[in-house]
């Protein structure tokens, strides 16, 4: 049974060669965690991508957790438009003609970068003269050529322009639609292939985690509000950070800002290291501040779960998530990328923040570790510390 | 604020020649120790009015901090040196030059300018990570709330301190090891055993195969690129079946 299906699955995978893509990494990796599960302690498969949706019978808990929504931070190719090319499409003049047509096109002028656009569409005004409209050549690639016209963009003896009328421009999107609100834009200007992250399809509309989810991490998000204003007290910026396993479903460290008496301990900073301690390591002591805590691994009795041995000893923040107020500056956000972090939630933007508003560092083409970022948890009361922190800085 | 008064510092604070020369042999000491000690070897040295006031190596395997870089534990010594001789960390910042054997990555570039650091001389370019130039350009980028500027001086020993760095990735890492041994058994048991006498055992030798890829993958982050490990892993997979049927 087993090689049956190996045999099957292998070739395929080895199509992909060396374009095996983050997510199709991601999503194998769920998968054999799966496999792996005996007992049922999917222990790494929940927490990365697949959390599924589940009953809603903690709608009436005293959470408000419909006060907020988390939306994710794409990537720049997912938010910024697809932008569009210039090209010449012609009428299909005698039906019957299309495939002819279509197939001596794509070898006269095959559209190597636009695999994305469709070749010919129906044309949708009730009345026209013609259904079908097809693509001829980007604008780019056409001949010079004084006046435009079908006969001047087909040579002689290529593509017989039987069948076609004249030429006109349209715009094409230049890349693949990635996200639906770029595929609902570009199939406005040419019909468009689009394969769909339901995923992101879903999280953009804010829709991604369910009642109970969203009830957990109120839990977590209230714990870093709650260290904010510990640090606001004692007279440092309202910041808070908490690690928090999601398998396990507990909190590893709360942090908050110590710039008091270091100017780099920034929240996120804080909590790095205190998840460092947690795991018998770490370089400082936050013991002053009851605020900032960690729970120890070798007191915690949770760890003794049969099959997740070996293999589930913690290293730095792997599959962690975090969970901020503020949205991290250029220092934290790289910090939780070295420390590998699994996702990150924060609260508010903020000015030079580095995980959407000045960069998408979880996102960065060269980086070797890119994660899933979500911004808006609790974003009302994230964005009301600013205000304590007016205060603060002023005395400062 | 930060900005105009950091630049004017870093303009009448240029190090000379013999200083880059001098200050970069102590920078790869310290980088030949981190290597001799596990660490990524990169040595750095934070120098203020003539005198080390700052030396860092990569601590991040000791304190399974991975923050650890060289340039944050001199910088904590700066700060530290600060303190004790009773002076301001602005000023002495202000006036304070780094010499880093690699490229600050994208988090010490912040760091470093959240302090006001001037300038930074470093070797060799940080393709994984460089925050001056390399990934992203955080050493000049406009970035208000992060402390002003800084000038980088770069190239000095630029060979030697790639060489350092491919010796280090040559070795296992550590974390990775225990792994690596696991794999390499596992790929060599069914030379040895007849472990395929059964598809229940197939099945645990292909997870348990795929454990080790995976945490191998996951752990040396430094080494070779996930990509190859993946395509690696489905050449395996596919040659299984045949392994199956001939024995």
């Amino acid at each position: 049974m087993v090689v049956w299906m190996r045999r099957f699955e292998a070739p395929n995978y080895h199509n992909h060669k060396g374009t095996v893509t983050s997510t199709s990494m991601c999503s194998l990796r769920c998968g054999i965690f799966l496999l792996q599960s005996d007992e049922g302690t999917s222990f790494r498969a929940e927490n990365t991508k697949t959390m599924e949706p589940q009953t809603k019978r903690w709608k009436g808990s005293e959470c408000d957790t419909d006060s907020w929504v988390a939306y994710p931070v794409l990537s720049d190719e997912q938010s910024q438009d697809v932008g569009l090319v210039e090209a010449y499409a012609a009428p299909i003049v005698n039906k019957k003609e299309t495939s002819r047509l279509v197939r001596e096109l794509n070898s006269l002028y095959p559209l190597n970068d636009l695999q994305h656009v469709k070749r010919v569409r129906a044309v949708k005004e009730k009345g026209s003269p013609h259904p079908l409209e097809v693509l001829v050549c980007l604008v780019s690639d056409a001949p010079a050529m004084k006046v435009v016209s079908i006969d001047s963009l087909l040579p002689s003896d290529g593509v017989k322009s039987d069948g076609l009328g004249e030429p006109f421009v349209v715009k094409v999107p230049a890349r693949p639609p990635l996200t639906r609100p770029q595929f609902e834009q570009a199939s406005k200007h040419w019909p468009t292939s689009f394969h769909e992250d339901k995923q992101v399809t879903v999280a953009l509309r804010g829709e991604l985690f369910s009642a109970p989810q969203k009830a957990r991490m109120h839990v977590y998000m209230t714990s870093a509000l709650t260290a904010a204003r510990a640090a606001n007290e004692l007279g440092m910026e309202a910041v808070g950070a908490v690690m928090v396993d999601p398998a396990m479903e507990r909190i590893v460290a709360v942090g908050h800002d110590c710039r008091g008496d270091h100017p780099l301990h920034h929240a996120v900073m804080v909590c790095v290291d205190l998840v460092a301690r947690s795991q018998g390591g770490g370089c400082y002591t936050y013991d002053r501040y009851p605020a900032c805590s960690f729970t120890s691994l070798t007191s915690d009795p949770v760890q003794k779960i049969p099959g997740a041995e070996a293999s589930s000893q913690p290293y730095i923040c792997t599959g962690y998530d975090l969970y901020v107020t503020r949205e991290p500056c250029v220092m934290c956000a790289m910090a939780l990328v070295h420390s590998r972090i699994g996702r990150v939630f924060y609260g508010s933007a903020s000015a030079d923040g580095a995980f959407g508003t000045k960069y998408k560092i979880h996102s960065q083409k060269d980086l070797n570790h890119r994660f899933e970022v979500y911004k808006g948890v609790l974003g009302k009361q994230c964005e009301d510390l600013n205000s304590l922190d007016g205060h603060v800085k002023k005395g400062k | 604020m930060g900005t105009d008064e950091g630049l004017r510092a870093a303009e009448c604070f240029h190090p000379s020649d013999e200083e880059i020369e001098k200050w970069m042999d102590d920078a790869f000491d310290t980088a030949k120790d981190a290597l001799e000690n596990g660490e990524v070897p990169v040595g750095c040295l934070m120098v203020y009015s003539n005198q080390v006031i700052g030396k860092g190596r990569n601590e991040v395997n000791e304190t399974k901090n991975a923050t650890r870089h060289a340039e944050m534990v001199a910088l904590d010594q700066l700060l530290a040196w600060c303190r004790h001789s009773n002076l301001d960390v602005s000023s002495v910042c202000e006036r304070t030059a780094l010499y880093v054997t690699v490229e600050p990555c994208i988090m010490c570039a912040a760091a470093l300018r959240l302090l006001n650091i001037p300038v930074v001389v470093y070797g060799c370019r940080n393709e994984r990570f460089g925050g001056c130039g390399s990934v992203l350009d955080v050493s000049s980028a406009s970035l208000p709330q992060t402390g002003s500027t800084f000038k980088c001086v770069s190239g000095h020993r630029a060979e030697e301190a790639v060489e350092m760095l491919k010796t280090f990735y040559k070795q296992e890492n550590p974390n990775g090891d225990q792994n690596l041994s696991l794999l390499l058994f596992l790929l060599s048991s069914p030379l040895l055993s007849s472990l395929f006498s059964s598809p229940r055992l197939i099945f645990s030798y292909i997870s348990s195969l795929v454990s080790s890829f995976l945490l191998l993958s996951d752990f040396c982050f430094y080494a070779v690129s996930q990509e190859l490990f993946i395509n690696f892993f489905f050449a395996i997979l596919s040659f299984l079946p045949f392994l199956y049927i001939t024995s």
